[in-house]
């Protein structure tokens, strides 16, 4: 195989001794790491702006627009102090706004089968939701989950095991596999860096159409503060409900049409079905305590509930978009926002965070199986996934898109107060 | 390098990807010259003994094999039927094995014990590892794999013996002699524990 | 100890996976390699893959999807599904398949069990036999292309046939509990047991783990094969793939030998 290689900017080669290069833990780690295919290069950001780390999370100038105040704290911290903290309540007040929440869905739900939907990928944060919808709130959910292709063996066992182990009724909706693989081939050749959004738009889609069509009044979702409180920029990873973009990017580098694919663009489901179809969205895992290393141990006990490796790892894809193509590609490390995240919410310290991310994201034992598989999937050979690895980088703008509409809907929302993190 | 001996038989792709997942270097061998510098052998097969031994003579790579195994004593594997081409012989026909195990290769339908029970023997069975054989280390308190046979291995030599299975008869489902080795069942095909032989024949 | 194999079976249409009822009515479940690959991280004891349009098609097994799926496989894999010559048969073993499966083509030229068994080992040869119950006389026929053409030929008898011929495991198939997670037909499973010495299976009906237990218990140590329970989850019938755990398959063969031992079921000489 090819020597898979990490591209930085700055175009030097490995064994780079500049004082961008010396010094930093995620390069150093990549070049001794025993693995005979991969090399690195290194660079500066793309504004030739000197590194810099926040001195209080790990967000840094991989985010090109991020902003330091004096004391080397970035604008996701200060955002989190000064708009986040102050509207996040996880005490009594809270418990009182969610259980009103909870007495009003259930008042609605009588009658029917199920008083809320929620959407279940096996992940930590929507199985924990499910379990405290259940037997915290004594909620009737059905369980929704979309199958597009990738499960993991993990993903579907937490699946079944909350489905046993709570008697709840389980609704897949299976994504026509030939066309998820267009999609994502396209996006692929697109070489931009969002290319998980056919599997994000999938899942939330065939969520929104689901309840818009069976006139379901609530969906719970499992977003949360305190594991997401800082956001990956939409540098690394644009708006993924832009059907605008998405279509452009299917129209130029796809080949077959997309006649069943889950779609609905953010306008439609923000506004549309909210306004229109009376679909509420409510996020309860911000109204309690959320410490997720306690909620994971607790489904590992009651229900045989099996960990993941890291966020979103549910999803084989995702595994490897996140563990190894975003960074080896891009540059970009969704570690950081995560694990900045949990610092601030004070679930992991910063030097345990440093110490994490000094280690690739990916297996290095595994990798090469795994990026084998991926081209398996997506019909390709290895060389062919190879090449568009290599290929020059893109961005959203070199796509059509809705981001000025998208910009002004989120001023609107950050200044009316529905929304509070940094979006950028 | 561990060379899985390609003559014609056997699921040499599978020897291949499970070494290759396990990150050890392993490659196949077509012909004589592509088994110079192996270090470890494995040699596959299914189907019939005669059938077996035919190709692996009209493959070239017979010699070479009877040089590296007996001569420079390279540690070699024989699985499934390649395990019952290590002895003299078989009652399934007419040829003589490699002979490196004495001993020979009979029906289970011939053995009065086995009368009756359907044929081939099919699936997983238990397996017990001789004491001490270092082919099963990490498995001694559950080792279970896939067989798929008509015929066992009967050894001359009870040492020889380095594990038993039961089909009606108790009978050796692996040998271990000298640098030569042989498992009747499919590791390439047994999960976890056939992961675990492989890769203890790698690092033996 | 020989245990039973509990087999999931998939099915394939149009190069996706699918799962009937009473052989119609084909419902899309998803990509097959990632199905394959979560069997196998599940340890699954085998595995049955059958295109289920090769032979009604008349089209040649899809050699490059068949070379994907082995590849993800450490356990044993079965093929069927437009095998017709002992070429084909041959170079499927090639791509890593333990056992290749025949059907119709079994029916329309029994010698073709011979010529696959002779060239591959009689090991690797499975025939599946789709039967249906014969209305008023009782018995079971043979159908063939996915139910719609009966042969009139008598099931057992044919298993029998096929044995003889050189099939080293039979696959029998009942098309009447087919997708409808009723129980498996215990009846049929125990003739056919009686009737021939080579490994069976059976497939069609699971609707449960206590099913699959039922039939060990009526048995003994055979196949049992199951499409739906494998695939489907709940009273909406959700795609998801499942496969009891080995702890759980563990207790389900204890429990059902424990059964077989105390229930006075006829055992017939082929146990252990």
């Amino acid at each position: 195989m090819a020597p898979v290689q990490a591209r930085r900017s700055c175009g030097k080669r490995v064994g780079c001794t500049c004082e961008l290069c010396l010094g930093d833990p995620v390069t150093e780690a990549l070049q001794t790491s025993n693995h005979p295919t991969f090399k690195i290069e290194h660079r500066v950001d793309s504004h030739g702006r000197p590194y810099q780390i926040c001195t209080n999370c790990i967000m840094d100038t991989t985010d090109s627009k991020i902003v330091f105040d004096e004391r080397g704290w970035c604008d996701y911290c200060n955002n989190y102090y000064q708009n986040i903290l102050p509207n996040w309540h996880t005490d009594a007040r809270g418990e009182r706004e969610i259980w009103a929440q909870v007495e009003q869905i259930k008042k609605d739900g009588r009658g029917r089968d199920h008083d809320c939907l929620i959407g279940l990928s096996g992940g930590v944060d929507s199985s924990y939701l499910v379990y405290l919808a259940k037997v915290k709130f004594g909620l009737r959910p059905l369980l929704y989950h979309v199958d597009g292709g990738w499960n993991s063996q993990q993903a579907v066992n937490n699946i079944e095991k909350l489905v046993d182990g709570l008697g709840l009724d389980l609704f897949t909706e299976v994504v026509n596999w030939p066309e998820m693989r267009d999609l994502q081939l396209a996006f692929f050749k697109s070489q931009v860096s969002h290319i998980d959004a056919p599997q994000d738009m999938a899942f939330f889609a065939g969520l929104y159409n689901f309840a818009a069509k069976n006139k379901v009044k609530y969906i719970l979702t499992g977003a949360n503060y305190s594991t997401e409180c800082v956001r990956e920029p939409l540098e690394w990873d644009y708006h993924k409900s832009d059907l605008r973009q998405m279509k452009d990017i299917h129209r130029q580098h796809g080949t077959i049409p997309l006649k069943t694919f889950p779609l609905c663009g953010i306008f439609r489901y923000r506004l549309y079905y909210r306004i229109f179809k009376g679909v509420r969205v409510v996020k309860p895992l911000n109204s309690v305590p959320y410490i997720k290393e306690e909620a994971m141990q607790e489904l590992v006990d009651k229900y045989g509930w099996q960990r993941y490796a890291h966020k979103h790892y549910e999803s084989r894809f995702t595994r490897f978009y996140e563990g190894y193509w975003l960074p080896t590609k891009f540059g970009f490390d969704k570690r950081r926002p995560h694990f900045s995240s949990v610092i601030l919410t004070g679930q992991m310290s910063r030097d345990e965070a440093l110490e994490k991310i000094s280690k690739p994201a990916y297996d290095p034992e595994t990798i090469v199986e795994d990026f084998e598989y991926i081209a398996t999937k997506l019909g390709i050979t290895v060389a062919e996934l190879q090449a568009l690895h290599d290929a020059p980088n893109k961005t959203y703008r070199d796509y059509n898109n809705y981001m000025p509409l998208i910009e002004l809907g989120t001023t609107v929302m950050q200044k009316i107060g529905l929304e509070h993190r940094v979006l950028r | 390098m561990i060379t899985i001996v390609n003559y014609g038989l056997g699921n040499v792709a599978a020897f291949l990807n499970m070494y290759k997942r396990m990150n050890i270097a392993a490659r196949a061998a077509s012909s004589a010259d592509e088994l110079i510098g192996a270090t470890r052998l494995v040699l596959p097969g299914v189907g019939a003994f005669d059938h077996a031994m035919d190709l692996l003579e009209g493959s070239g790579m017979r010699p070479s094999l009877e040089q590296l195994v007996e001569v420079e004593k390279v540690p070699l594997l024989g699985v499934c039927v390649g395990m019952q081409m290590l002895t003299q012989g078989s009652d399934e026909g007419a040829r003589e094995g490699l002979g490196w195990i004495p001993g020979r290769t009979r029906a289970f339908a011939a053995s009065n014990q086995a009368g009756g029970l359907p044929l081939p023997h099919m699936g997983w069975n238990d397996v017990t590892p001789k004491k001490g054989e270092a082919l099963f280390a990490g498995l001694e308190d559950d080792a279970r794999f896939y067989f798929l046979h008509s015929y066992y291995v009967e050894c001359a030599d009870v040492a020889d013996r380095a594990a038993t299975a039961g089909y009606g008869l108790d009978f050796a489902c692996a040998v271990h002699r000298e640098n030569v080795w042989g498992m009747q069942f499919h590791p390439e095909k047994s999960h976890h524990f056939g992961a675990t032989v492989l890769k203890n024949f790698a690092e033996l | 100890m020989l245990r039973p194999r509990i087999i999931p079976c998939l099915l394939i249409h149009q190069g996706g996976l699918v799962k009937t009822v009473g052989f119609g009515q084909p419902r899309y479940v998803g990509d097959p390699i990632n199905a394959v690959k979560i069997f196998n991280e599940k340890e699954s004891d085998e595995l049955v893959v059958l295109d289920i349009d090769a032979t009604v098609n008349g089209a040649e097994p899809d050699f490059k999807t068949i070379a994907h799926l082995a590849a993800e496989c450490r356990m044993p894999l079965c093929y069927g599904g437009g095998i017709k010559t002992a070429a084909q048969a041959k170079r499927i073993v090639g791509l890593g398949v333990e056992k290749v499966a025949i059907s119709s083509a079994a029916v329309d030229r029994p010698e073709l069990i011979a010529e696959i068994s002779a060239e591959v080992g009689r090991q690797s040869v499975v025939v599946v036999v789709d039967a249906k119950k014969r209305a008023l006389r009782g018995g079971y026929e043979v159908w063939t292309h996915n139910a719609k053409r009966n042969s009139k030929m008598d099931a057992i008898a044919f298993a029998q046939q096929a044995a003889r011929q050189g099939a080293g495991e039979i696959v029998l198939n009942s098309i009447d509990r087919d997708g409808k997670m009723k129980g498996y037909d215990l009846v049929l499973a125990a003739t056919l047991r009686n009737a021939i010495d080579v490994p069976i299976t059976v497939l069609g009906g699971a609707g449960s783990l206590d099913d699959i237990e039922s039939v060990i218990a009526a048995v003994g140590t055979v196949g049992i094969a199951a499409g739906s329970l494998f695939v489907f989850k709940g009273a909406l019938r959700a795609v998801l793939i499942n496969y009891p755990a080995p702890n759980v398959k563990e207790e389900l063969v204890s429990s059902a030998i424990t059964k077989r031992g105390q229930g006075g079921v006829a055992r017939s000489s082929r146990e252990i």
